[in-house]
């Protein structure tokens, strides 16, 4: 049969947001593929520039809506250095709280779409009656399902409601059992293994090349987890381990992902008992009051005073639910940053599109894909 | 690995087109460059010193000249470096960085359309967030969000 191109998207339920994967076939077979991105593209890092440093917390729900408080976290550190402010410690864990929360609820939120993609429908449902529970914990703190606007420079905007610990505690016992409940829908199942295992395998050496990093780098038997490698907030201070896997296909991307949200659970539970033992205040007190304040009290003038910090670059890199976000912020002393760049993790790891989707069969695609967990909010920006 | 460390196996091989190494925050330094040093700066950087993840590209208008940057890895060293040039406004390119580190490919062609700085022998310059025949160039300090009309007087493409 002779070769031609085919598009897989915009409109696929293959592509789990919008954009378009281009795939030169010969009969069943992957010759070439070349993604196109940029169907979501809202111009994040320029709208930034125009913002105050507070503002742009808003634009960091929306660069990923599956991970908002992680990217909340990323910027909040890289901005926190470009202008000298040290957040309180309970700040601090309560962002690790935040993060780690965000990592259940991104991973759950992943492994409900990937296994409809592979042809198993109640898997998502359970993964996706899961997700809820995280998210009521994060409505009943920051009053918001989606877009939380809950950091802030300087601290994060209030502190826990009472009885939220115990809920908390709540929420992570029955979580336990249920990622077993999981596994043993998945493993046990012998479609799952027909579609996943041994496909879209990625090479360590080729991670790196390409510069692939999260939960697929860790699939291909490398340990790096920046919580670990080079600790940021207070992850020096709890315990966990590094989830590895050594296939470098789809089903051990599955392994590391389910691996991460148990040792998510582990750290929660450390985080939880320190925030019932340490009270104290959320937000920085150097921060101005016009800065911090949760309800801008001071009014739109309020920002438009013309205040002088030191210059300076910030630059911060995390353990993103998708692998390794950095953020680079540069602040040349006005109420605006002048310049701020994110690296998403996701549009790293789909430029490696071509090595691991060539040579396999147009239906070994969707589980591919979804086995990178594509996020087309923070490829695009 | 400390600035001057790294200004020590740096300095040897590039000569007067190494402009400096400074401290920087939270990596092992920041590492500016002329542009004719690009290549053999990568190389050096990636096969001697170990940095063999390079995590972005990046441009900022400064108005007056155009500044490149480049994050780095090393897995032995633990750490971050940062490499940067400054390129002139009218004659913004420099040496792709892709043959040294593939995963160069994308942060370059993101660099070329927002930031308008060419990357010499890239593989594959085409656009690849904006659609193609964009003429504008989003991140540059000209394009202004709140006067759109003004904006394509100006722009040196219409």
């Amino acid at each position: 049969m002779s070769e031609m191109w085919i598009n897989m998207g915009p409109q696929h339920p293959m592509t789990h947001g919008l954009w378009n994967l281009r795939v030169r076939i010969d009969g069943e077979t992957v010759l070439d593929v070349d993604p196109e991105m940029g169907y979501l593209h809202r111009g994040i890092e320029k709208i930034s520039e125009d913002r105050h440093y507070n503002e742009v917390i808003t634009l960091m729900d929306r660069t990923c809506y599956v991970a908002g408080l992680a990217w909340e976290h990323l910027y909040i550190i890289a901005a926190e250095k470009a202008l000298r402010i040290q957040p309180p410690e309970r700040a601090d864990y309560l962002r690790m709280m935040c993060e780690e929360f965000q990592r259940i609820g991104s991973h759950l939120m992943w492994y409900a779409a990937f296994v409809q993609d592979i042809g198993l429908m109640s898997p998502f449902l359970y993964g996706m009656r899961d997700r809820d529970l995280v998210l009521d914990l994060f409505q009943s703190y920051t009053g918001a399902r989606m877009t939380y606007e809950y950091m802030r420079v300087g601290g994060v905007r209030n502190d826990l409601p009472p009885g939220f610990t115990d809920q908390a505690r709540k929420v992570l016992d029955w979580l336990i059992p249920r990622f077993k409940e999981y596994d043993q829908l998945c493993l046990g199942s012998d479609i799952f293994h027909k579609r996943c295992d041994h496909l879209g395998v990625l090479s360590a050496s080729d991670c790196i090349r390409h510069g692939v990093t999260g939960p697929m780098l860790r699939s291909a038997g490398v340990k790096r987890d920046l919580r670990k490698n080079r600790p940021y907030s207070l992850y020096k201070d709890v315990d966990f381990d590094v989830a590895v896997a050594d296939g470098a296909d789809v089903t051990a991307r599955y392994l590391v992902r389910m691996e991460e949200m148990r040792q998510s659970v582990r750290i929660l539970r450390q985080v939880v008992d320190w925030l019932d033992a340490h009270p104290g205040p959320v937000m920085a007190e150097t921060v101005p009051r016009w800065m911090g304040a949760p309800y801008a009290p001071v009014g739109r003038e309020g920002y438009l005073l013309k205040r002088q910090y030191p210059k300076g670059v910030g630059f911060s890199s995390i353990e993103e639910p998708h692998g390794e976000a950095q953020a680079y912020v540069v602040n040349e002393g006005g109420e605006h940053p002048y310049r701020v760049k994110f690296r998403s993790p996701v549009f790293a790891n789909l430029s490696a599109a071509r090595t691991y989707l060539v040579g396999y069969h147009v239906a070994d695609i969707p589980p591919i894909m979804g086995s990178v967990d594509v996020c087309v909010g923070e490829c695009d920006r | 690995m400390l600035p001057a460390d790294l200004e020590q196996a740096l300095a040897p091989k590039l000569g007067a087109r190494l402009v400096g190494v400074e401290p920087f925050e939270g990596m092992a330094g920041r590492v500016r460059f002329r542009r004719e040093a690009a290549l053999d700066l990568f190389r050096t950087v990636r096969e001697d010193l170990g940095f063999t993840h390079l995590s972005m590209v990046g441009g900022i208008d400064w108005v007056d000249h155009r500044e490149v940057f480049y994050v780095v890895w090393s897995d032995e060293a633990n750490q971050y470096l940062v490499l940067s040039t400054d390129l002139p406004a009218d004659d913004a390119h420099v040496e792709s960085a892709s043959g040294v580190w593939p995963s160069a490919n994308w942060h370059e062609r993101e660099t070329w359309e927002m930031v308008d700085v060419t990357f010499d022998h890239h593989p594959d310059l085409r656009h690849l967030l904006v659609p193609d025949g964009y003429v504008f160039h989003p991140l540059l300090r000209s394009f202004k969000l709140h006067e759109p009309e003004e904006l394509e007087v100006k722009s040196r493409h219409v």
